[in-house]
């Protein structure tokens, strides 16, 4: 196990700059998680650290030793692909004992560690079979016990789960959970699935455009997200945001709608008001908003409406029976508003 | 109303599968024709190769008679393969075995790592090296055929096994097929192995070589036939029965003074036999190599 730090970290492709100095630390035994949309740079952020990348400026250290010029294999470092990269023509036990025989180990070590790798991951009776003749999940615990045998510093996940299916997915998420919290290795987990992120993680990195846009614990990113962004990207669904101004106390919409502001609330920057859905109640002092499309789930109910012309989202713990079109109050909890400026940053 | 609609379907389907029927015996008697075609010579050589007068042989050729023998003898192939024998036939089927070992083998070394450079390598001007390899690949051996005959001689390498190995072992059409190969295998496979403490050449030796078992069949074949069948190169740096393979050693049964017809038949069937083995042992993959590049375009 190791620590991992990053310090102005940077990545550029030509002229273009696609990781803009990134700088972080991972505590030994950590388990970070790496987040963000599609292209904001937490794939190539892992793949620096894994080695696979060049650098193009900054420091990372891996249990304090500098790795920038050191090669993949001499990191002491695993990986876990999304395709899984099993080799498609050696068996399970070929596959997970691979690096052991680059390493020159014995056939008897190399079979012990193996076996030991595949008990804690149920490979057992898999051993024998090629990659062809495994389901998806199966594989990926392949991909996860080639990893484990060497047992390493460091893991790397890069959006493993993303070939499965949303049960498997499910699954395997506690299944990688139960591995570390097992194993206690220092893990980075790169995602696009902020369920994944929330469920997994003890820090999440929130990334945009090649930049952090927040690091923190889950429940810190959900209850006081930095900025809009992260407040839009962390829940499902996501935060119900509107611009507006303050007005004599109150925060007016765009749409005219006049919602309460938060308890102790001094300031007067704030431009936009964000509420979780289910932040979001049925009280007759309320704003009024038009139902759209109601969603019973069974054990809450989804409802679209409108505030105005802007959407919002409630989830309600009650099993409500509201029509298309019927006019519902709806009123915000005061202690769970975020407002943010202008420029998207938190204002309280 | 449905009544009245019910046969006239029938009808219908009928005559579709009528049509159907028509083309299909259209289809069936072309590709019979084809293969008549391309089949006849073959049997004509193999039943020539059966009889043991030459003379016959000649007076049989252009009538049904090519295609029939009376009494089959396989004197002509123990005459032919008699290595102690005054013919040299047998060293010749030798010789040509020993080049077709030696150029598959190793161009199968060359190629292939030269592909997978290509495909995966970090060198500097790697797609420049790619484009020559596909410039070179449209240069005719033919042109380039007199200043190799000047080189080889020049190194003292005419009359050898070395001079109908070397100049053909590395070919830009082999090294294209296998850089197509290599670069369409996913390239987490390279990066699974260099985590896993891979060096290059046991990425290529340990993961990409077993994995290009179609690419391999291919090669070897294409190879294989190309090898086997060169005559012009061994003709200019042969002088001798040392080296001389067997496409030039036919030719010797087609004298000044008399053509030995039966004796160049069975020759030729037996030259067959090789190339014919090499096909069906790398059949499977080689098909399968056909069909991939078809389906991936």
């Amino acid at each position: 196990m190791a620590s991992v730090s990053m310090d102005q970290v940077r990545k550029q492709y030509g002229a273009v700059p696609v990781i803009h100095d990134i700088s972080m630390n991972i505590e030994d035994g950590e388990f970070v998680t790496l987040v963000g949309p599609s292209g904001c740079g937490k794939s190539t952020l892992l793949r620096m650290l894994a080695g696979l990348e060049d650098i193009s400026g900054g420091e990372i250290r891996i249990g304090g030793r500098l790795v920038n010029d050191v090669a993949p294999k001499e990191r002491d470092i695993a990986m876990v692909f999304q395709s899984y990269a099993l080799y498609p023509h050696m068996t399970v036990a070929e596959n997970m004992g691979f690096a052991l025989k680059l390493k020159g180990q014995d056939r008897a070590t190399i079979e012990k560690s193996v076996r030991e790798a595949a008990d804690i991951l149920a490979l057992g009776p898999l051993l024998d079979r090629l990659p062809k003749q495994l389901s998806g999940g199966q594989r990926q615990r392949v991909a996860m016990g080639r990893a484990t045998v060497r047992q390493p510093q460091v893991y790397l996940f890069d959006e493993p789960l993303s070939n499965l299916d949303a049960k498997l997915r499910v699954t395997m998420r506690a299944e990688i959970k139960d591995l570390h919290q097992r194993l206690k290795t220092t893990t980075v987990y790169v995602t696009h699935d902020q369920i994944e992120a929330m469920t997994m993680a003890d820090r999440i990195v929130v990334m945009r455009g090649g930049k952090v846009e927040q690091i923190g614990k889950p429940l810190e990113l959900y209850d006081r997200p930095a900025n809009t962004f992260v407040a839009n990207f962390i829940g499902s669904p996501a935060m119900n945001l509107f611009e507006g101004a303050i007005v004599d106390g109150r925060f007016v919409t765009d749409g005219g709608a006049a919602l309460p502001m938060p308890e102790g609330y001094q300031g007067a920057t704030a431009a936009v008001y964000g509420i979780r859905p289910e932040h979001l109640t049925i009280a007759d002092n309320g704003v009024p908003a038009t139902v759209v499309v109601v969603e019973p789930t069974g054990s809450e109910t989804h409802v679209l409406a409108k505030l105005g012309p802007a959407d919002v989202n409630l989830v309600l713990r009650d099993r409500v029976e509201f029509q298309p079109g019927q006019t519902v109050m709806v009123a915000p909890d005061p202690k769970r508003i975020h407002l943010f400026t202008s420029q998207g940053l938190r204002a309280n | 109303m449905s009544d009245l609609a019910i046969p006239t379907l029938q009808t219908e389907a009928q005559r579709e599968r009528s049509a159907i029927g028509s083309m299909r015996l259209l289809q069936t008697a072309c590709i019979l024709v084809i293969a008549l075609v391309i089949v006849s010579p073959l049997f004509m050589l193999l039943i020539a190769s059966l009889k043991d007068d030459r003379f016959q042989i000649l007076a049989d050729m252009g009538s049904f008679r090519a295609f029939w023998v009376s009494n089959p003898t396989l004197s002509n192939f123990a005459e032919v393969s008699n290595l102690s024998g005054e013919l040299a036939f047998g060293r010749y089927l030798l010789n040509s075995l020993f080049i077709l070992g030696c150029t598959v083998g190793a161009g199968l070394i060359v190629n292939s790592m030269a592909g997978f450079v290509l495909a995966w390598g970090t060198l500097r001007g790697r797609a420049l090296v790619l484009s020559l390899v596909i410039a070179l690949y449209v240069i005719p051996q033919e042109s380039i055929i007199m200043p190799l005959v000047i080189m080889v001689s020049r190194a003292g390498m005419t009359d050898t096994f070395a001079v109908q190995i070397v100049p053909w072992v590395a070919s830009p059409l082999y090294i294209f097929l296998f850089y197509q190969f290599f670069a369409q295998l996913p390239k987490e496979l390279l990066e699974a192995a260099e985590m896993d403490g891979a060096s290059v050449f046991r990425t290529y030796r340990s993961i990409f070589l077993p994995l290009s078992l179609p690419a391999l069949a291919t090669v070897s074949i294409l190879m294989g036939i190309e090898t086997w069948n060169q005559y012009l190169w061994p003709i200019l740096v042969t002088q001798t029965d040392y080296a001389r393979p067997i496409t030039v050693g036919i030719a010797t049964f087609f004298g000044q003074d008399s053509i030995y017809w039966d004796r160049a038949m069975a020759a030729s069937v037996l030259m067959m036999i090789p190339i014919l083995a090499l096909y069906l042992a790398f059949q499977r993959w080689f098909v399968s190599s056909f069909i991939g590049s078809a389906v991936k375009g």
